[in-house]
């Protein structure tokens, strides 16, 4: 267990010193004031809703977390500190785990940019606080199993930007899973394929509704791709 | 402590390392010689659990390291060729994260710390951050990565490479109070590190170990001639006046030896038939020559004519012929020169020196100039 803080803390100290995340979190945090600005602004809409802005800082996340997940694993096997890792009496889960939850302590750093834009909201008037939170949760589910499958992707190259990009596919794919077979004729494939949408799960947070599965899939997303991470690492100690 | 059993390892259909077996006792040092390439790396990786060996047991006292164990991981520490440092954190909370992951107890990670930055003179640096070390340091932060929970088996890839001669001497001299309380396995291509810190030498070639044995054994076993370094002062044509046909003993000048009627100084090589001293006798049949000695001194076959023995003409399906490789042995070099004299064998220096160079890719002319080094 300590070995999997000790992990842990030195991937946050690392997160703080590199310019990389700080780089990825203020265009994340620059680009969803631009949106909070043209839709509550510009357009000055009736209610105070953060699910106006939400959708598209939601699409954002896509390109900033496998910018926050790259250096995760391939940095420690560019510059071979995985030898370090590897040899020293720490297992495979605990590397993953103690990374991972690095990742996630980033992740409410995120969240907590996002809650910038109700809290100016709750200057205009009333805010509806269930549904707030429910937001939040989702944007939080989501993002951490994203990581996940940063994590993964960062543990297959030893290039960062490989790893970027294999991270940023894979979330497309999954994102996209429910709508890039929207026209197609064979629907029954995309009925099939619709439930395992990286998108599509979280509309019904974003309505205010708690459902089960939602929060599962999510869980059991971030656990299969950290399985995975585990298999690649372990892998690489058995090669 | 350390015993490896038939170890194999296979990259892709490559053989890297081929059945290698040996064993290591408690407190002893040991040095892992062999040109690059020679599976060395490969082999410290599969002792220290990094790599898995494609057949054959490693076991570290008694625990398996073949197999995944976290138990035979806390018994090594390990420096590898790079020293696996994070260059954006500062001395001591790299060491405190490495004393985590190594399990040393919080209660004593300080005092722990403390002494590594004591023991491998970091003091000053603590909050340094790596990236911003000089090389001598980022080697001594690895070996204080490697020691920081007391292991019982140190595993050195290289631990000298690339250090100035200074850094060297002081990197060799911790090494050596590091081997009074582990035991170490250190590989290297400088030989004369090997003489000087470990009381047991392996060679290893082409992922075979071809040599195993004690470091000064190593030389005797194969020094089957005595030789002597000579330096007189003195015309050339009396010189061979007086020593050709000198009792069996068979003379090689190092010096040119041209101007035949000049008083000059000569240095040359004398090999004996067998490995009886002569120094005496030449020392006396000089003086009553009075020819003045400027130096004269016993030549050991070194460790480094042992290992171009050993890893040049061991295998005859290398890549090397045999003819090319006739030269690195010393004896062999002498045919060209018999046919001038008849009796004497003397030994033309020059050539055999290019052709040794030439059969080792440039690996020997990296030894000699260590060498050299270490001499000052």
């Amino acid at each position: 267990m300590r070995r999997m803080w000790a992990i842990c803390s030195k991937e946050l100290q690392s997160y703080f010193l590199s310019p990389t995340s700080y780089f990825a979190i203020a265009v994340y945090v620059l680009l969803s004031s631009i949106m909070f600005y043209v839709s509550f602004v510009v357009y000055q809409p009736s209610i105070l809703d953060y699910r106006l802005i939400l959708g598209d800082t939601l699409f954002m996340l896509l390109v900033v977390i496998p910018l926050l997940t790259m250096r995760l694993m391939s940095e420690e096997l560019r510059q071979g500190t995985d030898e370090l890792l590897l040899t020293s009496p720490v297992t495979a889960t605990e590397i993953v785990m103690g990374k991972y939850l690095a990742s996630l302590g980033l992740l409410v750093v995120l969240v907590l940019c996002n809650l910038i834009y109700p809290l100016v909201m709750s200057f205009f008037g009333p805010m509806n606080l269930p549904l707030l939170w429910l937001s939040v949760l989702g944007v939080f589910l989501m993002g951490a199993a994203m990581m996940a499958v940063g994590l993964f992707a960062s543990s297959l190259s030893q290039h960062q930007m490989v790893s970027a990009v294999i991270g940023f596919v894979l979330l497309l794919v999954l994102w996209l899973m429910d709508s890039f077979l929207a026209n197609s004729p064979s629907s029954s494939l995309q009925q099939w394929l619709t439930p395992f949408s990286l998108s599509g799960r979280i509309t019904n947070l974003i309505k205010g509704v708690l459902h089960g599965p939602d929060i599962l899939y999510y869980i059991t997303l971030a656990a299969l791709f950290l399985i995975l991470s585990i298999q690649v690492v372990e892998r690489k100690r058995w090669r | 402590m350390l015993q490896v059993q038939q170890v194999s390892k296979y990259f892709d259909q490559r053989r890297s390392v081929d059945g290698i077996d040996f064993e290591m006792q408690r407190g002893e040092i040991v040095g892992f010689l062999g040109p690059n390439g020679a599976g060395k790396t490969t082999t410290m990786r599969m002792i220290t659990g990094y790599l898995k060996p494609t057949s054959g047991q490693i076991w570290i006292d008694g625990l398996p390291m073949h197999e995944p164990s976290r138990k035979a991981r806390t018994k090594i520490g390990y420096l590898p060729e790079t020293p696996p440092l994070y260059p954006d954190m500062t001395v001591n909370s790299y060491l405190r994260f490495v004393a985590d992951l190594r399990d040393v107890p919080a209660r004593q990670q300080k005092l722990r710390i403390s002494e590594m930055i004591d023991r491998l003179g970091l003091q000053g640096r603590e909050r340094q951050i790596i990236r911003s070390l000089s090389k001598g340091y980022k080697q001594r932060l690895g070996l204080a990565q490697a020691i920081i929970h007391q292991p019982d088996l140190l595993i050195l890839d290289e631990p000298t490479s690339g250090l100035d001669p200074n850094q060297i001497l002081e990197i060799r001299q911790l090494i050596r109070e590091l081997g009074e309380q582990h035991t170490v396995l250190l590989s290297t291509h400088i030989l004369p590190e090997v003489s000087t810190l470990c009381n047991r030498v392996l060679i290893i070639n082409d992922g075979r170990i071809v040599m195993d044995g004690n470091a000064n054994q190593l030389d005797q076993s194969l020094n089957e001639k005595f030789q002597v370094l000579l330096e007189v002062k003195t015309r050339p044509d009396k010189l061979r006046r007086l020593l050709d046909n000198w009792q069996n003993v068979s003379t090689e000048y190092l010096s040119s030896t041209e101007e035949e009627q000049q008083v000059q100084s000569i240095q040359l090589r004398l090999q004996g038939a067998d490995d009886t001293d002569f120094r005496e006798r030449l020392s006396l049949l000089l003086a009553d020559a009075r020819v003045p000695i400027l130096e004269l001194r016993k030549e050991r076959l070194s460790l480094e004519d042992v290992f171009v023995k050993l890893t040049t003409d061991n295998d005859p399906s290398e890549s090397i012929s045999s003819t090319d490789a006739g030269p690195t042995v010393i004896s062999s070099g002498t045919e060209p020169a018999k046919e001038d004299h008849a009796d004497v064998e003397t030994v033309l220096l020059e050539p055999a020196k290019t052709d040794r160079s030439k059969t080792t890719d440039g690996e020997i002319s990296a030894i000699t100039h260590n060498k050299g080094d270490d001499a000052k």
